[in-house]
């Protein structure tokens, strides 16, 4: 089998501030790191792979400093990367990067080797739209589940997923070439191996950057152009401290008495606890 | 995927890419010897902690182009030296004018050193944790990281002072807090107009300050100042052991940052950094007492211990010099694998020649000469006391109303207000002496 | 990605102090998801002094009421809790993959 894996690249804090003015992010000195949720993705097409053969390849629109992310995942075993980049890609919503991308998965396809899968995260921790996939999908017209766990092939080579939902656990039968995206925190990742590093470091095909003169793109159609989205307004929500208090309560009405003790002492909690307390009897109902 | 083309078998591996492992790793490269260099961190520097200044020349024996392209921050012009009281401060200042040291942020520098290595041809291998050394009868022949194995002719251990790996092997025994510190710092940024004019100094002036006295509450250590660009970098240092007994004997009920916190809001220091942001703050374990802390030998079959992990950094009390330690050691380590390579191969006896190195450098003589002041250091009330008996001859012999004390009346003062007998103060003096 | 020491504000020139975590906003980590530090509770009930509450850099010991509550996502990886616990409690390792405390001015 032939996976492509998405990656983003993304700011490495919870806190990401975002520019008041321009209404984007402000990435100065905060490290990126591999967005968490696409690490489930890259772990699952690893043991894809393992059990079937075949390769996987990374796939990231980034600016060159992602290489560092792919890096990662080549540690983790993924066999190659691809970088697109270009300044024309820069600042593409979702819809432009899922054009750039499926073109990409084209271009593998058509150049490198017949592509059967490609995985993504859930979402992002730095935007959450979890479009990605989905747009992907539809531009290359593939079959696309979300919120899969777990994935193998049948006997008359299908791919069946196992999809984790709030209240149930189902399964799938997809035709392949199919895209699926990964349930967050549904599957382990593994650790970097060093003899993988040693591999990115020593073999410098295993990381290939692919700019839009090799694309060729319609440009119209790519970066800041070809995004029809704009962040109309953002709201900046500071960040709430919260304090963890570990209380360990005889019994049942121990534990009641303690927590309205501890809400009834903080004027804020307890002006709310009464509101809701007036609400449920029926008082004012707001 | 065939990981049969992974090379798996290097001349040299060394561990832990700081200031040792970067410059053995560099030089070695650089003569033509397969290298690995492994760090656990991700970003370049990532890991690395200290206190802010380095001494060049050492350095510049490695790295020629030093001066022109280090991310040097400032050149250090000025010394001061702070002894505490309460309130009260004696400061005295030294203004020198040569290259002799710089200011620098450490993942900067190390940042720069790595790149060196591997422009110079090793393979720097990040993100990589070594778990173990791996022996064979009796000698190193390797490591391994996780399920990994990379084997190699000489390893170099250069992990840093925390040596997990060194006790694994059971080289050294467990840290123990006898002689070992704590430090926590932070860098202040304040802007490079506002630093120049509060410290007093020119644009192309760099300001080194160390702090002694009741900075940590008593407890042996010190602060120390360093100005960078645009950030100043503060911070306390403390013995382990003696905060250890000053818990149990109640007299430290503070949160170490507390420390940290108290010296920035120092009354007597707090205008250098007012209305700074914090850009960062951390902690780092370092040496107290280098000879006692180095492992029996720094040579053994197949493995070479440099800088921290071998004990080699001088801490005077008013010096620190471990980021050219480590780099020299790094020197040292490879020039004597250079040598072993053309007297017949990396055999153990070839290989001695680094612990002869380090025996003849100005490294291993310092250390010896230093001795009694870390003894000295280690007696928790040096520093203390030191610093209220000076406090109280300079507040006899300035702070009066009518009557102006004679020299000898303020000094006999300032004794019997702090109990202290002249033979003890004789004593703390000459151990001094002796150890400069 | 910085805690103001002061406010600017001319009136109070008075500096104040600050608390560890909203100092440790300062930093940045790229956290495990597994901990590579583990205490083992049971001695720490019998540990008289409990100097991790004390010494560890980063606060990563509290106490809750008197039972020790060991974090390890603000670790900063210094290795004082290994050195200094009387009682052996702690299995020490470093982050696997890069992960933990990135320093990027110390
Ligand atoms: C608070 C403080 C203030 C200081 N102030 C100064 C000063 O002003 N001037 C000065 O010259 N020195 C100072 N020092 C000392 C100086 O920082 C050290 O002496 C120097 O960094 C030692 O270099 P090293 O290469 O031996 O070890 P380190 O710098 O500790 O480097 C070791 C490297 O190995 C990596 N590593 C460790 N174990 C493994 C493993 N198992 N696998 C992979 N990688 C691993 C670590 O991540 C690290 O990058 C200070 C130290 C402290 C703590
Ligand atoms: S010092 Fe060790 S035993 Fe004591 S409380 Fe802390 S972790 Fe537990
Ligand atoms: S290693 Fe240092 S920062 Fe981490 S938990 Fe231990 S004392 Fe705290």
């Amino acid at each position: 089998m032939r996976i492509v894996v998405g990656m983003k690249w993304v700011p490495g804090t919870q806190s990401v501030r975002i520019d008041p003015k321009t209404g984007t992010l402000i990435r100065e000195g905060v490290p990126s790191i591999v967005n968490p949720h696409d690490l489930p993705a890259v772990e699952l097409a690893l043991r894809l792979r393992d059990k079937y053969g075949g390769e996987v390849i990374a796939l990231s629109m980034s600016p060159p400093p992602a290489i560092k992310g792919l890096e990662y995942l080549i540690g983790m075993g993924v066999d190659r990367a691809i970088l697109l980049t270009d300044r024309v890609y820069a600042g593409a919503d979702t819809l432009a990067t899922s054009y750039a991308l499926a073109n990409a998965i084209r271009k593998i396809d058509a150049e490198i080797g017949k592509v059967d899968l490609a995985v993504f995260g859930q979402e992002t921790t730095d935007s959450s739209t979890a479009h990605i996939p989905a747009q992907t999908a539809s531009w290359l017209n593939w079959p696309y589940v979300y919120y899969v766990r777990d994935a193998w092939l049948t006997e008359d080579g299908k791919l069946r997923v196992e999809r984790i939902l709030e209240n149930a656990i189902e399964e799938w039968e997809l035709d392949m070439p199919a895209i699926i995206s990964i349930a967050m925190k549904s599957i382990k990742p593994r650790p970097v191996s060093l003899l993988n590093k040693i591999r990115f470091k020593t073999n410098p095909s295993t990381l290939i950057t692919w700019t839009n003169s090799y694309m060729n793109l319609d440009v119209r159609c790519v970066g800041l152009k070809g995004s029809p989205t704009f962040v109309a307004k953002t709201v900046d929500v500071p960040e709430v401290p919260r304090k963890k208090i570990v209380y360990k309560p005889k019994d049942g009405e121990d534990a009641a008495r303690w927590i309205l003790k501890s809400l009834l002492s903080d004027e804020k909690a307890s002006r709310a606890l009464l509101k809701a307390l007036r609400g449920s009897s029926g008082g004012e109902g707001s | 995927m065939s990981s049969t083309s992974i090379p798996s078998k290097f001349d040299v591996a060394v561990v832990g890419a700081g200031p040792a492992g970067s410059a053995t790793a560099y030089l070695l490269a650089k003569k033509g010897f397969k290298v690995l260099l492994v760090e656990r961190g991700r970003g370049l520097g990532d890991k690395q902690l200290f206190g802010g200044r380095v001494y060049a020349q050492p350095l510049r024996e490695v790295w020629p182009e030093l001066d022109k392209e280090a991310p040097i921050q400032r050149w250090v012009t000025r010394e001061r030296v702070s002894l505490v009281s309460g309130d009260k401060a004696l400061t005295l200042e030294f203004k020198g004018g040569e290259r002799k040291s710089f200011t620098a942020l450490l993942p900067q520098l190390v940042a720069w050193m790595q790149r060196k290595a591997e422009q110079a041809g090793a393979i720097f291998a990040t993100e990589a944790t070594v778990d173990e050394i791996m022996f064979k009868d009796g000698k190193a022949v390797g490591i391994r990281s996780g399920n990994d194995v990379v084997y190699a002719d000489v390893t170099v251990d250069a992990e840093g002072v925390n040596r997990l790996l060194l006790e694994r092997a059971g080289i050294v025994p467990r840290l123990s807090p006898d002689h070992i510190a704590l430090g926590v710092k932070e860098v202040l940024r304040t802007g490079s107009s506002q630093l120049e004019a509060a410290f007093g100094i020119g644009s192309d002036e760099g300001v080194a300050w160390v702090v002694v006295g009741d900075v940590t509450r008593g407890v042996p250590g010190g602060g120390f100042i360093y100005t960078n660009k645009d950030t100043v970098s503060i911070g306390v240092v403390i013995h382990l052991k003696h905060a250890i007994n000053a818990i149990e004997s109640g007299q430290l009920n503070n949160h170490v940052y507390e420390l940290v916190e108290g010296f920035r809001l120092h009354p007597y220091f707090r205008n250098l950094w007012h209305g700074a942001t914090i850009s960062e703050y951390g902690g780092h374990l370092t040496i107290e007492g280098g000879l006692s802390f180095a492992p029996k030998r720094l040579v053994y079959p197949g493995l070479l211990v440099v800088g921290d992990a071998a004990g080699l950094l001088l801490s005077t009390g008013i010096n620190y010099r471990g980021v050219d330690y480590a780099v020299y050691s790094g020197k040292l380590a490879a020039e004597a694998i250079e040598y072993a390579a053309s007297h017949g191969g990396l055999t153990y006896d070839n290989l001695l020649e680094y612990e002869r190195k380090v025996k003849d450098s100005f490294m291993y003589r310092d250390l010896v000469r230093h001795r009694a002041v870390e003894m000295l250091m280690n007696d928790p009330t040096m520093f203390s006391k030191l610093a209220e008996v000076f406090i109280g001859l300079f507040s006899q012999m300035f702070e009066q109303d009518y009557s102006v004390p004679t020299p000898y009346e303020a000094f006999t003062g300032a004794l019997t207000e702090h109990n202290m007998s002249l033979n003890k103060l004789m004593s703390y003096m000459i151990t001094a002496v002796r150890g400069l | 990605m910085s805690a103001t020491v002061q406010a600017t504000n001319k009136q109070s020139p008075e500096p104040k102090p600050m608390k560890l975590e909203d100092i440790l906003q300062s930093d940045v980590w790229n956290v495990d998801e597994e901990p590579h530090i583990v205490v083992d509770y049971s001695k720490c009930e019998k540990c008289p002094t409990k100097p991790c509450i004390y010494l560890c850099p980063a606060g990563c010991y509290t106490l809750a009421g008197n039972r020790v509550v060991f974090s390890y996502e603000g670790c900063v990886e210094c290795g004082t809790c290994r050195v200094i616990c009387p009682m052996d409690a702690i299995t020490w390792n470093y982050p696997k993959s890069g992960h933990g405390i990135m320093y990027r001015f110390t």
